[in-house]
């Protein structure tokens, strides 16, 4: 049985639909991110399993009971809001008993779960302090205190890191994955950073324009995405797409670089992917700035090809080389840097074709057989 | 000493070399205080003096505290006085809650239509003149043709004097006042109920508040500093209580609850030209509410930190 079930969930606005068609399973104790870029609806799928959001059409379950017309407050479920939601005039400990306080749980009880609850977050200074008196990273933590004390099925979160700097973010970020660890709740997480998709998740949901583009394991998605927007939605620098047409040589399909004034390259092509290719198809080579390679030799399984670089971002231990093959840009991402100068001078890139990613250009879809 | 002050001006200066736009959008505003508030403070020495409009201000002798021992001699005034104090104590514990449950009403209706509809049915009667409701109010109290004594009648109940009776005054005072004020008072509060983040209300709905958990443990709360800054403002204006309406609404067969300081300065001052115990009993007044506002600003910064200032 699945902790929380979507099936072919829709929500619509009006005649406007915002969220198309639905499916997923969260398992009990796991952990899903939806991640996607701003507008997507993640946030209104999330509000639609919380009963926020009225369901337009399918069915959400939780713990296998169908709660499309069942209150937010009898799910089970606890949320935590990206601006907090905490209650300015109560004080850290009557926000976190919030919850259970409207429950009329018994004052013992409540105590207990409080004590505990900020124990674990480090809280225990900060109970009698009012909401303003607390950073930003405290407040968060208070309402992550809020929602452990309910003791929920299912925890979900809608961004509760986008309000922290960097360096805050990636510290909670490691906490929430501690707690989760510790306390085993199944939980769904929306985010729209793909680092923290990344790090948290048990399995991710990437989300575009209302719909579903792949769901997998965060190591899944990065080595195989099933689509154009997946990979280039997850890497940091993202995926390079050059666009290009399938050419035939030698008898095996090969990808001529799309150039507009420069001279068009030409690559070969990964074999997993060659089958399905046909002459003269549009397609989307795909090329993780990491295994862009400098100064490596030749082979079978490397290519070589003519590059200007326009630009060198050294980042200490790394630098990004922004770079162009037949007029498209490509960034490359590359260790143990040689200085500046020496790096604009390079001309060349070498290429693992291997690790090339194709993709139909018309529909986005992976051409090859990671699918 | 003299450093401080040439600092102070020096500061001043570069304040408003740097801010000059806000300091003349400010100018206004003080020149209407300057012209309208403190220039005709100077008609105030009127209180201390025996004075005669045939010598003026300037040639009229000075009494000292003389004009304020005769208001205090004078059972008439403390009627007044006490009155004051009662129409709007009464008015503080009966009408101050009202717009509070109207605007938490309002915030529960659910349908869009159906609170602009009622919103502004509860507005209306704030823009009818005073003259007006006085008008509409002794119409409807009138003891032969008025509805209200209609429908007393048609119940078998004696008719009611109510605008002849000194019993009744304060009661239909405060009630028209109420039903002319309310909704419009109400809508500072529901500005203030539309500043409370949404999301509170979501993350409550979750944890399992029902609606009246959310109404007491949520809106009221919220809105609490605002309750508050119009309850202090609310305990200044305690010894005004609205002047034309009373005018309007009082005989002399009511003048033992319905006479306030603010119509005895009338009588005095403008019909009887004892124009220097007016301006006494005017003076009175200011101080008293000052002193309130004064004590209700401090208290309620000592119990709840909001205040005025
Ligand atoms: N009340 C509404 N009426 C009409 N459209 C709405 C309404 N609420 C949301 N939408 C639309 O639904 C879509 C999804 O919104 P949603 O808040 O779920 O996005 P999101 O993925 O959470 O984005 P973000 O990362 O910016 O939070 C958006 O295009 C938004 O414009
Ligand atoms: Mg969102």
């Amino acid at each position: 049985m699945s902790a929380v079930e979507l099936n072919d969930v829709v929500k619509r606005y009006g005649a406007l639909e915002v969220v198309h068609s639905v499916n997923l399973n969260v398992e009990q104790g796991e952990f899903v991110v939806l991640v996607g870029p701003s507008g997507c609806g993640k946030s209104t799928t999330l509000r639609m399993v919380a009963g926020l959001e009225e369901i337009s059409g399918g069915t959400v379950s939780i713990g296998g009971r169908l709660v499309n017309r069942v209150a937010p407050k009898d799910r089970d479920v606890a949320m935590v809001f990206q601006n907090y939601a905490l209650y300015p005039h109560l004080n850290v400990a009557e926000n976190i008993a919030f919850g259970l306080r409207v429950r009329r749980e018994k004052k013992d009880v409540i105590d207990a779960a409080v004590k505990e609850a900020a124990a674990i977050l480090d809280l225990t200074p900060y109970l009698a302090r009012k909401p303003a008196d607390l950073s930003g990273g405290q407040r968060q933590r208070v309402a992550m205190g809020r929602a452990i004390v309910r003791k929920p099925q299912v925890f979900l979160f809608d961004e509760p890191l986008s309000n922290l700097d960097a360096k805050l973010r990636t510290q909670m970020r490691a906490e929430i994955k501690r707690l989760h660890k510790r306390m085993g709740v199944t939980s769904i997480y929306v985010t729209h950073d793909q680092i923290e998709a990344m790090t948290l998740a048990d399995r991710i949901v990437v989300m575009n324009g209302g719909r579903v583009e792949q769901v997998g394991s965060p190591m899944e998605l990065f080595l195989k995405p099933a689509n154009a927007f997946v990979a280039s939605f997850l890497g940091s620098p993202p995926m390079n797409l050059l666009r290009a047409t399938v050419v035939s040589m030698d008898g095996e399909p090969r990808a001529r670089i799309d150039a507009a004034d420069a001279e068009a390259a030409v690559l070969k092509l990964p074999r997993a992917s060659s089958a399905s290719l046909r002459a003269d198809q549009r397609i989307l080579v795909g090329l993780r700035p990491e295994h862009v390679a400098v100064g490596m030799d030749a082979s079978a399984d490397v290519q070589e090809i003519a590059a200007t670089v326009d630009l060198v971002e050294p980042l200490g231990s790394e630098a990004l080389l922004h770079t162009r093959i037949s007029g498209q840009s490509i960034v490359a991402k590359i260790e143990t840097p040689a200085d500046v100068e020496t790096l604009l001078q390079i001309g060349r890139l070498q290429i693992p074709v291997g690790r090339l990613h194709v993709f139909d250009a018309e529909s986005g879809r992976a051409v090859n057989g990671h699918a | 000493m003299a450093t401080i002050i040439v600092g102070y001006f020096k500061r001043l200066g570069e304040d408003l070399r740097r801010d000059w736009q806000l300091y003349l959008l400010m100018l206004p505003m003080l020149l209407w205080f300057l012209l309208f508030l403190y220039k005709p403070m100077e008609g105030l020495q009127i209180a201390f003096k025996d004075f005669s409009p045939f010598r003026g201000i300037a040639g009229s002798p000075w009494v000292g505290l003389e004009n304020f021992r005769t208001l205090l001699d004078d059972q008439i005034f403390i009627r007044a006085f006490l009155n004051t104090i009662t129409i709007s104590g009464l008015g503080l514990i009966f009408a101050f809650p009202v717009p509070i449950v109207l605007a938490i009403m309002f915030n529960e209706l659910q349908s869009e239509l159906g609170r602009r509809f009622s919103q502004t049915i509860v507005y209306l009667p704030h823009f009818i003149s005073v003259v007006i409701v006085a008008g509409i109010v002794i119409n409807l109290l009138s003891p032969t043709t008025g509805v209200v004594n209609l429908i007393l009648s048609s119940l078998g109940l004696d008719r009611v004097y109510f605008l002849t009776q000194p019993e009744w005054f304060r009661t239909v005072f405060i009630g028209s006042n109420i039903w002319k004020e309310a909704g419009f008072e109400s809508i500072v509060y529901l500005a203030a109920i539309a500043g409370i983040s949404p999301t509170l209300y979501e993350s409550a709905r979750v944890d399992g508040a029902s609606r009246w958990q959310m109404m007491w443990r949520i809106t009221l709360p919220c809105i609490l500093p605002t309750i508050i800054i119009m309850l202090i403002i609310r305990i200044g204006n305690l010894v005004e209580v609205g002047f034309e309406y009373i005018i309007l609404l009082y005989q002399p067969a009511t003048y033992r609850t319905a006479d306030v300081v603010s119509t005895y300065v009338y009588r005095t001052g403008l019909q009887g030209t004892q124009y220097d115990l007016a301006t006494a009993a005017g003076l009175f007044n200011a101080v008293i509410a000052f002193a309130l506002v004064f004590a209700a600003n401090r208290i309620s910064r000592k119990v709840s930190t909001t205040s005025l200032w």
